[in-house]
């Protein structure tokens, strides 16, 4: 046995894009009719090289399109590569979905043996492994049931114990551990981590940056179909938090007013006075949001809001809130916010801002989820915020 | 086809729990269940014996018109399921791995078992109706070339209707008119006196496989004349043609099937 699991060698992939309507006889025609241009295709993986060591596990992180699913499918098999070469040695199971092929009117029973078979298993074999397929699932007598009545946690825990009891040397894992309760993913997360002691090779697809962080020996990054990075994890994930501020902003960012006071740039600093968009969990934010008058407006109020990367509201808050009173605005200049501590999780978060009228009857600007900041955080709390918290004993 | 048979050998485990899923969720949840597989052809007899015997006053046997649309069925079952076979399975081809001609194929097989119990209960029928199974020894050349054919077709339509979901609007009409061309409500000797003037014309009838494929259905079990071998011989050369092509079809084209599902 070679030491290398997975080698992918100058690996592409080729999509042709059409349609909404999907093929048909007409589009078919119309395609011959005109001349045929490579426009119309997309690579959604190009020039890809990596290989991963026997025992090892390589987290695959990347924007959303970044190609990391269809570089799964291909190393599943389940599609082929448009040019290049994949070499893979051993079984492979594929946690591309769980319960993928479950057929709703079938019992969990018939399913497992079925999902079973479709992963090369013979019926003994499966007969040895049910017991701890039906312990790890923890659905009980729902397992004579038809699936179609199971809550969807119960089907993902039975489609996640088929695929791990399958006993692998090469899994993969796409971005299943979104799925099901608290338990079940720490169950999952337990049991990817005695995968990792017997010296199983791994592929996982996660957006949870700290979990991917934990369980990868290597992390590749991709953009776009491309390699943007590989190699230790902190680094990588260094590296891909730093791009995708670079590039944030753009897909949620909306801007609209009415225009007589116009946001016209902002410069984020530290206490120092240093530009910078990266801040320490526990230091001060200081934020310029200079502005310009095009029609002078009454007494105005200015606002601002964080939010996380999946777009929900961390804080928002304004000038009337905080009790701080603009006057009438006549001409350009300028308003400092500053946060003294920001007190929140490591990630990367969207600032908006605006500014309308003391009335809140017309809105002069606002530019939303514009301006991207990362946060580094040593202290390993959960959730996203952070409320100062004391303990005592006794 | 060497690709087809190794695959089908190495995962029979997996073929074989695909045509039972497939003979489970037909009739999951129908109060009758397998007796549909007979009510279907029942229906279908009584409506062509009204409508021809009584109301045309054409002149046919009942073991004839019983015997056409009982082996029709077969066929028809695969026409009407093999569309889906896999783009009903989209989530299947996507996710997982494994050789993707057993979803078809299974289609095929689970209807093969259903035609085997339904062939028997006609066969009791014709025990009750004089029976004459003097050629009974045609029976597994028939059974074998109908299988292939049902294989091709299905095969090439699951694969084309990927790409052209077109396909599955025209296996209606398709059927419909291999139907006529068919001799299923009629019998072969009712188109004699045409071919023996026209013998160009009775070949052009026997390249359509399911003529042959009917005579000799017809030769095992109710004991009619077998037309001209070289006739039958030419029906089943082109079933053995199309399970070829409807094989290399499919294999050709199920490399971009996640592609495009």
């Amino acid at each position: 046995m070679s030491d290398i699991a997975i080698q992918v060698e100058g690996v592409g992939k080729r999509f042709r894009l059409r349609n909404a309507g999907g093929r048909t006889l007409k589009s078919m025609v119309m395609d011959w009719i005109r001349t045929p241009g490579g426009d119309r295709d997309l690579w959604a993986l190009k020039d890809v090289n990596f290989t991963v060591a026997r025992g090892t596990t390589l987290g695959l992180i990347g924007a959303n399109g970044a190609g990391k699913s269809t570089l799964l499918a291909l190393l599943a098999g389940t599609m082929m590569p448009s040019e290049g070469r994949i070499m893979t040695s051993g079984v492979i199971s594929s946690l591309l979905e769980l319960g993928a092929g479950f057929h709703p009117d079938l019992t969990g029973r018939e399913n497992v043996f079925l999902a079973g078979a479709i992963m090369g298993l013979t019926r003994e074999q499966m007969n040895r492994r049910f017991d701890a397929i039906l312990e790890f699932a923890d659905i009980g007598r729902f397992i004579d049931q038809p699936v179609k009545h199971y809550s969807s946690g119960m089907y993902v825990r039975l489609g996640f114990a088929v695929a791990v009891e399958v006993d692998p040397e090469i899994l993969l894992v796409d971005e299943v551990l979104a799925v099901g309760d608290a338990s079940f993913q720490r169950k999952c997360l337990r049991r990817m981590a005695e995968f990792r002691e017997q010296k199983k090779t791994m592929l996982i697809i996660s957006h949870d940056l700290n979990t991917i962080q934990s369980v990868s020996d290597r992390i590749l990054f991709l953009d776009h179909g491309r390699v943007l990075g590989e190699g230790e994890p902190g680094k990588v994930i260094g590296q891909y938090e730093s791009f995708s501020r670079s590039q944030a902003g753009g897909e949620r960012r909306r801007e609209w007013g009415t225009r007589e006071v116009v946001l016209s740039g902002t410069e984020f600093f530290d206490d120092r006075g240093e530009a910078t968009t990266k801040f320490a969990w526990d230091q001060p934010l200081n934020v310029r949001i200079r502005y310009d008058v095009n029609t002078p407006v009454g007494p105005s109020t200015f606002g601002f809001g964080i939010s996380d990367e999946e777009g929900r509201l961390v804080h928002g808050s304004n000038t009337e809130i905080e009790k701080v009173a603009i006057p009438a605005l006549s001409g350009p200049g300028s308003v400092v916010l500053r946060i003294p501590r920001l007190n929140l999780a490591r990630g990367t978060y969207f600032f908006s801002f605006s500014v309308h009228s003391a009335d809140h009857k017309v809105n002069y600007h606002r530019l939303d989820n514009a301006f991207a900041i990362g946060v580094e955080s040593e202290k390993k709390f959960e959730g996203i915020c952070y409320l100062p918290s004391e303990w005592t004993v006794g | 086809m060497v690709e087809f048979v190794k695959d089908i050998v190495a995962r029979r485990d997996l073929l074989s729990m695909l045509v039972v899923r497939n003979i489970k969720i037909r009739y999951k949840e129908s109060a009758l269940g397998f007796l549909w597989t007979l009510l279907g052809p029942v229906f279908l007899i009584a409506i062509y014996a009204v409508f021809m015997k009584i109301i045309m006053k054409f002149p046919m046997p009942m073991t004839v018109l019983v015997s056409g649309i009982f082996v029709w069925q077969y066929l028809a079952m695969c026409l009407g399921d093999s569309s889906f076979a896999i783009i009903g399975n989209a989530n299947l081809v996507k996710k997982a791995c494994f050789p993707r001609v057993l979803l078809p194929f299974s289609i095929v097989l689970a209807n093969f078992v259903n035609f085997l119990l339904s062939l028997l209960v006609m066969v009791v029928y014709l025990l009750f109706n004089g029976p004459c199974f003097g050629g009974i020894a045609w029976l597994p050349l028939a059974m074998l070339a109908h299988l292939a054919l049902c294989t091709g077709v299905s095969l090439a339509l699951c694969a084309l209707n990927v790409f052209f979901r077109d396909v599955q609007h025209l296996t209606g009409i398709f059927t419909m008119a291999w139907f006529f061309l068919t001799p299923v409500v009629y019998d072969i000797s009712m188109i004699a006196p045409i071919t023996a003037h026209h013998p160009v014309l009775g070949q052009l009838y026997f390249l359509n496989p399911m003529a042959g494929i009917l005579a000799l259905y017809r030769a095992a079990l109710l004991g009619s004349p077998l037309p001209d071998a070289s006739l039958v011989a030419l029906s089943v050369g082109v079933a053995a043609v199309v399970c070829a092509v409807g094989v290399m079809v499919f294999q050709k084209l199920q490399t971009r099937f996640a592609d495009e599902l």
